[in-house]
């Protein structure tokens, strides 16, 4: 697997691929609330200005209005910022997208501490446990230039409202364009024996350079990148914990009711395995550099790996 | 220092314009330190701001949390800058603190949030809910029998939001006429003008049918401002006021104004220093 610098941050991915897709797909059209020029939907302005409508900042009415379209038959993708999409426009969503399961599907950019230089006000960090608690909602948080495309492609062909997380800045690209994903696949991107670290997002790219440093120390951990985040991937879960028996949760997001809930849940359901759970813990994030920020609240890659060494010797004990 | 009232009206006008362009070159040096920010809807803000902080306002900077102080909300938080230098240059906090806008560790996060820093009334950065709050406070005001004022900042895309005719709609009905709001009309937000990203006129028709006492100003005359905000005070018409400042998003950055990609973008180095030769009034 090769790792170059991305070119562009996954949300102009996904905006970009709504371009390309709207010269063989005539249905869908796009909503804006005012930030064209942040989620990249300025593209899709330019070339389909027919099919494109700013609402203004307003963005429970844009979610509602979609609702009303949709409820007409017609796609619509909504674009935003994670904050105001799953927080502002939340009963919108719930009772009038998901409740009557409506082809209404979410650009959200800014995910997590991507945002991390605008503050809190813009950081979506409970917006996995907002959008995953909805039933009828499917939610995707791809990591890289292709997989974000990818995921506008299943958001799509998968009937009824998804939530795509995307990220303000561009990271690193590692898929290539013959790679394929699918609605409740995951990508398994580093082997090893002795733990599973699951990560989705930005979150991917700490968790795989955790890997390196727990290999310099003879750890071997499995890195498995959860693109889909509701559905998940529960075979590849379990495949990987039946060999590797410890399990750590690497997300962008707050802890209580993330990513790493649902895991654990679905292991202690199964076959009870040591967890640990990175991210949020029960605090706000605030202003700064995004890598700095992830380092103060202990979800970098240095995190990763203390973390996961700690649990693998926490396994070894209860041997 | 003798009292701003006992001045004449061009003494406090010539000296206002004077702070005005240093928290102006303030926002210059935050925004191009953090690579980061909001300097467009800052620079259209800096004259009345500078009246408010430095004139008409009850507010004293070794006492945040003076009971009777006049409050201020910037509802539009993306212009925080305006509002942080203000508040350095009124001695609220160190001015060396500026630069540490949006960086890690630091008071003054890239919205604004209250809990952080002295001198904020309130947070704000998600559109809207700023207005909402000073709508609250002056209720509060109202409900004590207090004097205070509380002036709260709009801007002219932020009155897109449902939730600024919402409270619109309780100022009136509470007759809150201790609530001034500014509406910050700049003519421009983050995805162009605002004719074109969302129609709003006829503003001034539509603030009266909602209840409001409107005024309109200069927002960058600073005689007009003084006399606007000192009728505003002497508000009798049991009515909340709302005040449209027609200004220039940019102001005092020939470079910067009137462009729409001037809203949240950091100068590179060679517009950093074109922008502070013309606002300490050098040729460039």
């Amino acid at each position: 697997m090769n790792f170059m610098p991305a070119q562009i941050p996954t949300r102009r991915a996904f905006a970009e691929r709504m371009v390309d897709r709207a010269r063989d797909d005539k249905d869908f059209v796009v909503f804006e609330s005012d930030l064209a020029k942040s989620t990249y939907s300025y593209l899709f302005h330019e070339a389909h200005p027919d099919r494109y409508f700013n609402m203004g900042i307003a963005e429970i009415g844009t979610s509602a209005i979609a609702a009303g379209m949709a409820a007409e038959g017609r796609t619509v993708i909504v674009c935003g910022y994670g904050v105001f999409i799953t927080m502002r426009a939340l009963e919108a969503i719930r009772s009038f997208i998901c409740y009557p399961h409506l082809n209404v599907k979410f650009l959200s950019s800014h995910g997590g501490l991507t945002a991390a230089i605008d503050g809190v006000t813009h950081q979506a960090t409970e917006d996995i446990a907002f959008m995953t608690t909805l039933p009828n909602m499917k939610v995707l948080a791809p990591a890289d230039t292709e997989s974000a495309k990818a995921a506008f492609d299943i958001a799509l062909a998968t009937p009824g409202p998804v939530f795509t997380r995307l990220m303000r800045d561009p990271l690193f690209d590692f898929y290539s364009s013959k790679e394929s994903f699918v609605l409740g696949g995951s990508k398994t991107i580093r082997t090893g024996n002795d733990i599973t670290i699951a990560a989705y997002g930005d979150m991917v790219i700490q968790a795989l350079q955790a890997a390196d440093m727990l290999s310099n120390k003879g750890i071997e951990a499995e890195v498995i990148d959860f693109y889909s985040i509701k559905p998940w991937d529960k075979e590849a879960l379990e495949n990987s914990l039946s060999k590797t028996n410890a399990l750590l949760v690497a997300e962008n997001h707050q802890r209580r009711n993330g990513f790493g809930y649902e895991l654990a849940v679905c292991c202690l359901e199964n076959k009870p395995v040591p967890i640990s759970l990175i991210g949020l813990d029960d605090t706000f994030g605030e202003s700064g550099a995004y890598l700095k920020t992830l380092k103060k609240f202990g979800m970098d890659a240095d995190a990763i790996a203390e973390k996961a060494e700690q649990l693998v010797s926490r396994k070894k004990m209860l041997r | 220092m003798a009292f701003q009232s006992e001045l004449s009206l061009e003494a406090r006008s010539e000296r206002l314009k004077g702070i005005a362009k240093t928290l102006r070159h303030r926002v210059i040096d935050m925004v191009y330190a953090a690579q980061s920010g909001h300097i467009g809807g800052s620079l259209s803000a800096a004259d009345f701001v500078a009246a408010l902080y430095f004139d008409i306002m009850n507010i004293d900077p070794s006492n945040p949390k003076l009971a009777d102080r006049d409050r201020f909300v910037l509802s539009k938080g993306h212009a925080c800058p305006i509002w942080y230098a203000a508040l350095a240059e009124k001695g609220f906090f160190p001015i060396e603190e500026l630069t540490t806008l949006r960086k890690n560790n630091s008071k003054l996060q890239g919205h604004p949030i209250a809990t952080y820093l002295p001198g904020l009334d309130a947070s704000s950065g998600s559109l809207g809910i700023g207005f909402a709050q000073a709508v609250g406070i002056a209720l509060e005001g109202k409900y004590l029998n207090k004097n205070y004022k509380v002036y709260a900042v709009l801007g002219d895309g932020e009155i897109n939001e449902g939730i600024v005719w919402e409270a619109s709609l309780v100022a009136s009905k509470y007759k809150l006429d201790n609530l001034i709001a500014i509406l910050d009309k700049n003519n421009l937000q983050l995805d162009g003008t605002t004719d074109d990203v969302m129609p709003m006129e006829p503003l001034v028709d539509k603030f009266r049918s909602f209840g409001y006492e409107v005024m309109q100003m200069d927002g960058h005359d600073m005689i007009d401002i003084l006399l606007t905000l000192e009728k505003a005070n002497k508000n009798i018409s049991h009515r909340p006021i709302m005040i449209i400042a027609h200004t220039t998003k940019g102001k005092g950055v020939s470079f910067m104004e009137n462009k729409v990609g001037w809203h949240g973008k950091a100068p590179n180095e060679q517009e950093y220093i074109a922008a502070c030769l013309e606002l300490e009034g050098e040729s460039k």
